[in-house]
């Protein structure tokens, strides 16, 4: 591994152990400053705990004793980003503005199709992504809507 | 023996058709690479909503067992194990099969977890009661440190960093915090309009157990996954059964470390497994066969990862603790359901509890019986290609944390708490202490409160939380858990080759 590896995955390591050094700071911060601390009283003592145990984390980190979890490399981030946005634009636009079982073809078809290893040239592939969708929603529905009757969140349509 | 005078529940229509429905249900999403059988548990809790407690934990109880077995078939036909307990299952199982004894592999597998299983269930039967008594006269100081406890103990133990452990569980714990004082009902931590309802524990659970394994599932972008599925040839189940019973020395090893293992909380599965098939080599005659097709390899590892299931469960019945991250959520689905196990389970809701464990009995013959004929169906499953595994998973996720409250702010914390716990598995984190505290820290909270309330009456904080035998013990309890993990890593560390320096 060269030198600058190193630094790097120093670096990386120490990421995570400052954020929550940071929660920590703001939790103790909230906890100590109120006027009636009583209902304070045990986050008061979580804070010191994440204190102590980030600053102890970021001391291996800074080392470079810190090797559990290998981080993550740039490859991996771009190859997990589109179904990541995807997750997001599902649960935060499509399901509330759409209806669930709207929403949730269409989030269930473009994660599917665009991780699916099939060739998007072939109309064959698409069918079959359709076909599939059509096939897991109205098992859905079938099994919560008219099954089990649970209500679920309401958009512009189903 | 009360335990036979709650039989009745099980044995109805309705009973019987849940416990078949969650027991062939598991078997498949057990086999199936990629779903754990914490996230299989998870998922299905919304589904026992509108259930009665009973039914709800019966299938919940259903699922756990069979899709920990249920992980056996993919370990067997792909040498991929369906959760990390079948890790051992699949050193013999998969070489049995791909000399055409996939049928007999899977054959004596199931009758060893069957075996397994139900001697596990037997020793939660017998030593749930006598422990719960005990626990009966634990006070506010006691709860509070078994709450620690269970969140050290799981802290350390699950995680390849104690301090990342530790700091996973303290995270939880704070979680657990956010929303209103349930004491005096002031607003804490509330930083956006999404947590005024605090987080809900089962939102909690299907985000950091689903959403993680969804975007695993996207890691390999768009690559065609080949599995290379050995084919299954007939055998005689009359044959499999005697050779099991042939190989009586591995099944016994495996049901007992199982049944020790599973009592450690934490110690999860996994270590059952391997840890029994390493002993059962070391004491057989064909130790040199071990890993070329060995049946004693198979029996070895299924008994051992099925009869940690029932001693698993015990502190978790008893004092609240969960013995494993399943049973961490088995404990998510019995709060929901208004249960809250502890000493006073048994006196309150013994109609329940026992249903629940005579029903963990009935669910392993279910088990044993389509295990036995549901083991090639499964192999076509197991073929589901990751993209629409990942797609319907996360459509079941937004469900699942929706339909808790109809409260669209559970899906947004669980989206969130499940992004963050995905970055933060890269970096050495694991999620099981991370729900231990967001579990136990209600727990541990209202017991601190009202221990300090009660030590200030008496001889002050430190003489009420610090002295005492059980106190005392307790706390022993907690550091020993830490610093044996801290010596194991340093011994780990020490065997590893360090970066940069060829071996």
């Amino acid at each position: 591994m060269s030198q600058q590896d190193q630094v790097a995955g120093r670096v990386q390591q120490s990421i995570p152990v400052l954020i929550t050094l940071g929660l920590g700071l703001w939790i103790a911060y909230e906890s100590f400053t109120v006027e009636d601390p009583q209902p304070y009283l045990f986050p008061q003592l979580i804070s010191i705990a994440m204190i102590g145990l980030s600053a102890a984390a970021l001391f291996r980190a800074v080392r470079g004793a810190n090797r559990t979890g290998a981080g993550i490399p740039v490859d991996l981030l771009l190859r997990i980003a589109p179904g990541i946005a995807v997750m997001l634009v599902y649960v935060l636009v499509l399901a509330p503005q759409l209806g669930f079982y709207t929403g949730s073809a269409v989030g269930f078809f473009t994660l599917y199709s665009l991780y699916d290893p099939n060739s998007h040239q072939s109309v064959r592939t698409w069918l079959t992504r359709i076909t599939i969708t059509a096939g897991f929603m109205l098992v859905i529905y079938l099994v919560f809507a008219l099954a089990l009757q649970v209500q679920t969140p309401r958009g512009l349509f189903l | 023996m009360e335990f036979l005078q709650h039989f009745g529940p099980v044995f109805t229509l309705t009973s019987m058709a849940i416990l078949c429905g969650g027991t062939i249900g598991g078997l498949l999403l057990g086999a199936t690479p990629g779903l754990s059988p914490t996230m299989a548990v998870a998922l299905l809790i919304p589904f026992t909503f509108h259930m009665t407690p009973i039914h709800g934990l019966m299938l919940l109880g259903a699922a756990y067992t069979a899709t920990v077995a249920g992980g056996a078939i993919s370990a067997i036909l792909l040498k991929i194990p369906g959760a990390p307990a079948n890790i051992a299952t699949a050193l013999d199982g998969n070489a049995m099969a791909k000399k055409g004894e996939g049928a007999r592999a899977l054959q004596i597998c199931f009758i060893s977890s069957f075996i397994g299983g139900v001697l596990g269930i037997l020793v939660l039967i017998f030593l749930t009661p006598v422990l719960a008594k005990w626990a009966l006269g634990f006070g506010p100081s006691h709860l509070f440190w078994i709450a620690i406890l269970g969140v050290t103990i799981i802290g350390s133990l699950d995680s390849k960093s104690v301090i990342k452990g530790l700091l996973a569980g303290a995270v939880g714990l704070w979680i657990a915090m956010i929303g209103y004082d349930s004491i005096q009902g002031v607003e804490r931590f509330i930083f956006s309009e999404h947590l005024e309802g605090g987080v809900h524990i089962i939102a909690a659970l299907i985000g950091l157990f689903a959403i993680p394994q969804i975007i695993e599932m996207l890691e390999g972008g768009r690559t065609n996954r080949q599995y290379e599925i050995v084919k299954v040839q007939p055998h005689s189940i009359v044959k499999a059964i005697s050779e099991t019973f042939s190989k009586m020395r591995a099944a016994v090893i495996g049901s007992v470390v199982g049944i020790i293992v599973g009592l450690i909380p934490g110690a999860g599965g996994q270590i059952a497994g391997l840890v029994s098939y390493d002993q059962a080599r070391r004491f057989s005659p064909n130790r040199d066969k071990f890993g070329t097709g060995e049946s004693e390899g198979v029996v070895a590892a299924e008994t051992a990862n099925n009869a940690m299931v029932g001693p698993s469960l015990v502190p978790l019945l008893t004092l609240s603790v969960p013995g494993s991250p399943t049973a961490a959520v088995l404990l998510g689905g019995l709060l929901i359901h208004g249960i809250f196990p502890g000493p006073n389970l048994f006196v309150e809701h013994a109609d329940v509890a026992w249903a629940f464990i005579n029903s963990l009995l009935i669910g392993q013959v279910l088990m044993l019986v389509f295990g036995l004929y549901i083991a090639g169906l499964a192999a076509h499953v197991v073929r589901i290609p990751p993209p629409i595994l990942a797609s319907g998973i996360l459509v079941l996720s937004v469900f699942g944390a929706y339909s808790v409250q109809s409260s669209y702010s559970d899906v947004v914390v669980m989206l969130v708490l499940g992004l963050g716990m995905y970055f933060l598995s890269k970096y050495g984190f694991s999620p099981a202490p991370l729900v231990l505290g967001i579990i136990l820290g209600p727990i541990a909270e209202s017991n601190y409160v009202q221990g300090s309330i009660i030590a200030e009456a008496g001889d002050g904080l430190f003489s009420y939380f610090f002295t005492g035998t059980l106190n005392l013990f307790l706390i022993t309890l907690v550091v020993a858990s830490i610093v044996y993990s801290v010596v194991s890593e340093i011994r780990i560390r020490r065997l590893e080759p360090r970066p940069g320096v060829a071996s």
